[in-house]
């Protein structure tokens, strides 16, 4: 089997499917070449990003409004609404999610994975209104939990409601709750290639062309809606992004490694205080939001109202110097405690505009203090605040990739790469070293489910062609050689499989025993080509992934494996036994 | 061809083309349509929202003018944050909000909102101008020239010229209290050259030409004020001012007479007045005096001059035998032959005993400071004939 002939099967196969001659062309037959599933799908991935950018835009829009109904239409907020207002909410919500909503609690990333992983891309209906309307209130109601993992959730909600009406296969159905996340978080963030990114690295796990093409259809068509109904205008006011001098990535690189234990006391206090909260009496989760609320609340009294909800607003003026650095540091520390008591308590909501909030504080913090103490070493803290971001994200959330690329694509300054990427990887190392395990990990482990960690998968070692061949002990037949001759090589080299090169390319295989067979046939004389006209097999190169071999070397007692540069050059062999036994050694290892 | 690339030739699992063939125009006609409805709706419900968010920020910003008109800051600054909640980009929002954050001295907050309204504007005059108000706090001069220069060149959105003479008042103002005179110099001319006829401003101009020590232009523009308003005691007065530091006693003595008369409170106009009349008696080089009268003044001169020796002796030159004799030994030399009949037979005396004169008021007023009166008025002509 060679490259022209499995081209050949390749268009025999479409050919199959679509039996028409250039004659018998027709209407029908067009619509059938454009309208295969694949095809079908990347169309329907645009309404998916439509459908989730309209969706998300009413998700703001509701927002908005439990905001100014609730908290006012000011900045200064009366106390008796600041305790009130999360209180009350946090009641309704609890009420809600336990009775009407279950599967609305948390942030929505994880519930995506086991839509892909487990329910064969299945999320009901319920689930995107009831994270609508629950996270609508909480965040509006001044819970320090963002919007964007709720519309992500919303998105992928809709996605999967709209594949089953479509009854698409189960592989299409599996892939499209993250195409629809993939939107729902592009709209919300006002980021396609974050929100493409930041599937693929933290829920889809690998990529190919289709699932690539429809994520980004989807994505981009989600936040072309959204702009056209809430602007184009970034989140928050960029600020001029400086680096004064290569020597001040010092300076970054401090601020990622705070960052880092940042990350990691968030991560580590989510985790630890939401396994307490799960473990409480039923009874008690109907008050939990509200104790959080209340909490929240008094925090903003004394004098931080700025924890409460997604806070771009405070992002956005970190970012221009409205705040001393000593207070930015203690916004992110309130923050964080903010964010804690609103995401373990069970309330709907998501971490990543709070991950940001709390990046930009400690950001701006970090290049205040460093820039009161040396003035001239540093830039102004707004660029720091903006580094600040992507490292908790990198460190928190544990998405280095989109981290690097949310901060280049929110800035749109490409001279912040540098920064960004030495913070980032302080801050993922520190929190990689000092938690092994990712939260979204930790959190589906606390909810029993075992969905695979995108970090773990990232990092674990994989097994290629090269750890499993042997090199080749026996002779290499060449085809033109009679089966006695072949026979006595075999016979002297004691080797029981041996690989034959063909002419004038490719590579087969044969056993002894079948040589054997056609000697006692008295067809000895007979070139060993003559025999094996039909048992062109497919050679293997050794980075290979061994999980490949295991496709070959049930039907072929050995394969060859050959150089990439010289399909002729022979590197070794690989059979069956050999690739089991690599693998029981990997599994004891 | 790899293995691996055999697999992936095969058609996908489900992927069964003929499945989707009946229906996949009626979906997606369908879809679309669905798009499009929903798509209304959104945008009913974007109005509903865009309107009553700008009916908010439109509110929160009225309260912030009127606090801020009223020069309540604190109050201005978060009714103007609470408008930007409903429109973070509104120009005029975060141009308020600095102005109220300046009133509040939050230097560095306001121009954080400043400079975000240079970078989207920088030809706004007004933002310029607020720029270079706080470089002038933080003495970074270089960037108070330019947004100086940047808002008297910039667009204004009414009076625009005033707007432009504002700046440029302003700047002058802080050229000179940074003491570049020159500068300010330069920059009044400029100034001057776009101005009217109008007396007030003329007048500040003057004065600010005084300032800058440019009297002959601070004359010009005196001048200028006094044609459309020839009674105007300040102008006369400046006019006066002007001349009198320029040497143009004379001239001086006319204005400042017209300005005492036209405010008799004026008491510096009135002392300058009598100074300059003391230079006017005083100097024995005036053109159209009689051999007599210059040697009545040099006389006179001459024993003001040793009166002054008299209170104030300045430091002996040196002890050695070879020193040039001090100030006083000259006097004293010289005091026989100043006379009348003295000066008569010797004319020559004039130029040597007014040499002395002003040698010793020059001395005496280094040492024990100017005084009033014939002194001072011998100091003024010593001045105005220095080098001739």
């Amino acid at each position: 089997m060679d490259l022209s002939s499995n081209r050949t099967l390749a268009r025999a196969d479409n050919a199959s499917a679509l039996p028409v001659s250039p004659s018998e062309r027709s209407a029908k037959a067009l619509l059938q070449s454009v309208f295969r599933e694949d095809r079908f799908f990347l169309v329907l991935s645009v309404f998916i990003g439509v459908f989730s950018g309209l969706a998300v835009v009413c998700f703001r829009f509701t927002i908005g409004w439990f905001r100014i109904y609730l908290l006012g239409s000011g900045i200064v907020i009366a106390p008796v609404r600041l305790l009130l207002a999360p209180t009350l909410a946090g009641l309704v919500i609890a009420a809600l999610v336990l009775h009407v909503f279950p599967t609305v609690r948390g942030s929505g990333v994880n519930q995506t994975k086991s839509a892909l992983y487990i329910y064969n891309g299945y999320i009901p209906v319920r689930t995107a209104v009831g994270k609508f309307i629950t996270a609508a209130l909480a965040i509006g109601s001044g819970h320090s939990l963002g919007p964007e993992d709720p519309s992500l959730q919303i998105g992928a909600s809709l996605a999967s409601a709209l594949g089953r009406r479509m009854r698409l296969s189960r592989d299409r159905m599996r892939l499209i709750a993250p195409v629809g996340a993939a939107a729902g978080l592009a709209a919300a963030f006002n980021a396609p290639i974050s929100a493409v990114l930041f599937v693929i690295e933290e829920v889809i796990g690998h990529w190919t062309a289709g699932i690539l093409g429809s994520v980004v259809l989807a994505a981009v068509s989600s936040v072309v809606v959204m702009r056209w109904f809430l602007g184009s205008q970034p989140l928050f006011r960029i600020p001029p992004v400086e680096m004064k001098r290569p020597s001040e990535l010092i300076a970054y690189a401090i601020l990622g490694v705070v960052g880092g234990f940042a990350s990691v006391a968030f991560s580590s206090g989510t985790t630890a205080m939401r396994a307490r909260c799960k473990a409480m009496p039923r009874w008690t989760q109907y008050f939990q939001p509200a104790i959080a609320g209340l909490l929240i609340g008094t925090i903003a009294i004394l004098g931080a109202p700025q924890v409460m909800g997604a806070g771009y607003v405070y992002i956005d003026e970190a970012m221009h110097g409205q705040f001393t650095w000593q207070f930015l540091a203690i916004l992110a520390g309130l923050k964080i405690v903010a964010t804690l008591l609103s995401f373990v308590s069970g309330t709907p909501g998501g971490m990543f505009a709070p991950t940001l909030f709390i990046g930009a504080m400690l950001g701006a913090a970090v290049g205040g203090a460093e820039h009161a103490l040396l003035p001239h070493f540093t830039a102004s803290p707004g660029t720091y605040a903006l580094v600040g971001m992507g490292v908790l994200f990198a460190g928190f959330l544990r998405a280095p990739m989109t981290s690097v690329f949310m901060v280049l694509e929110v800035s749109g300054n490409y001279s912040i790469i540098l920064p960004v990427l030495v913070a980032n990887t302080f801050a993922y190392l520190i929190s990689r070293g000092l938690q092994p395990n990712a939260i979204f990990d930790v959190l589906t482990r606390q909810d029993g489910l075992d969905l695979p960690s995108m970090e773990e998968q990232r990092e674990e070692g994989i097994l290629r062609v090269e750890d499993a061949m042997q090199p080749v002990s026996g002779p290499v037949l060449s085809a033109e050689e009679t089966v006695d001759h072949a026979l006595r090589e075999a016979d002297s080299a004691g080797a029981d499989n041996l690989v034959v090169r063909l002419s004038p390319e490719g590579w087969s295989s044969i056993t002894k025993a079948e040589l054997r067979t056609m000697a006692d046939a008295e067809i000895g004389g007979a070139t060993v080509s003559s025999l094996l006209n039909d048992r062109r097999i497919p050679y293997l190169h050794p980075d290979h992934p061994l999980e490949v071999a295991l496709r070959y070397v049930e039907r072929w007692p050995v394969v060859p494996v050959v150089s990439r540069a010289d399909f002729g050059k022979l590197e070794g062999v690989i059979s069956q036994r050999d690739v089991l036994e690599r693998y029981r050694e990997f599994g004891e290892g | 061809m790899a293995a691996s690339q055999v697999d992936k030739a095969r058609p996908a699992k489900g992927d069964d083309p003929q499945l989707y063939l009946p229906r996949e125009p009626v979906i997606i006609a369908l879809l679309s349509a669905l798009a499009v409805v929903l798509f209304l709706a959104v945008t009913g419900l974007s109005r509903l929202y865009d309107a009553q968010q700008e009916s908010l920020g439109n509110r929160w910003f009225a309260r912030g003018v009127e606090d801020l008109q009223a020069q309540r800051f604190d109050r201005a600054a978060v009714e103007f944050r609470a408008a930007l909640l409903y429109s973070r980009d509104d120009y005029s929002y975060q141009l308020n909000l600095a102005e109220a954050l300046l009133g509040l001295k939050r230097t560095n907050e306001a121009y954080a909102y400043l400079i975000t309204l240079w970078d989207r504007q920088p030809e706004e005059g007004l933002v310029n101008l607020e720029l270079a108000r706080i470089a002038v706090q933080q003495n970074e001069t270089d960037r108070a020239l330019r947004y100086y220069h940047n808002a008297i060149y910039a667009a204004w959105p009414t009076d625009q010229e005033g707007k432009r003479r504002d700046a440029r008042l302003e700047l002058i103002e802080y050229l000179l209290r940074i003491n570049a005179k020159t500068q300010a110099q330069a920059e009044l001319i400029a100034l001057a050259a776009n101005l009217g006829d109008d007396p007030a401003q003329q007048l500040q101009v003057g004065d600010l030409f005084v300032r800058a020590q440019d009297y002959e232009h601070a004359l010009a523009a005196y001048r200028v004020a006094l044609k459309s308003d020839r009674h105007n005691a300040a102008v006369l007065a400046g006019a006066g001012l002007a001349a009198f530091e320029s040497g143009r006693y004379p001239v001086a003595y006319r204005y400042l007479q017209a300005a005492v008369t036209g405010n008799l409170n004026d008491a510096q106009s009135a002392a300058r007045l009598k100074t300059t009349e003391l230079v006017l008696e005083m100097d024995p080089f005036q053109r159209q005096i009689s051999a007599e009268q210059r040697n009545r003044i040099v006389v006179k001169a001459f024993t003001a001059a040793g009166e002054r020796l008299k209170g104030c002796s300045p430091p002996q030159s040196s002890a050695l035998p070879t020193a040039p004799p001090s100030l006083a030994e000259s006097w004293e030399k010289m005091k026989p032959r100043i006379t009348m009949a003295g000066l008569q037979r010797n004319p020559d005396l004039v130029e040597a005993a007014m040499d002395l004169v002003f040698n010793i008021e020059r001395q005496s007023s280094t040492v024990c400071g100017t005084l009033a009166g014939v002194d001072q008025a011998l100091l003024l002509i010593a001045k105005l004939h220095e080098g001739s």
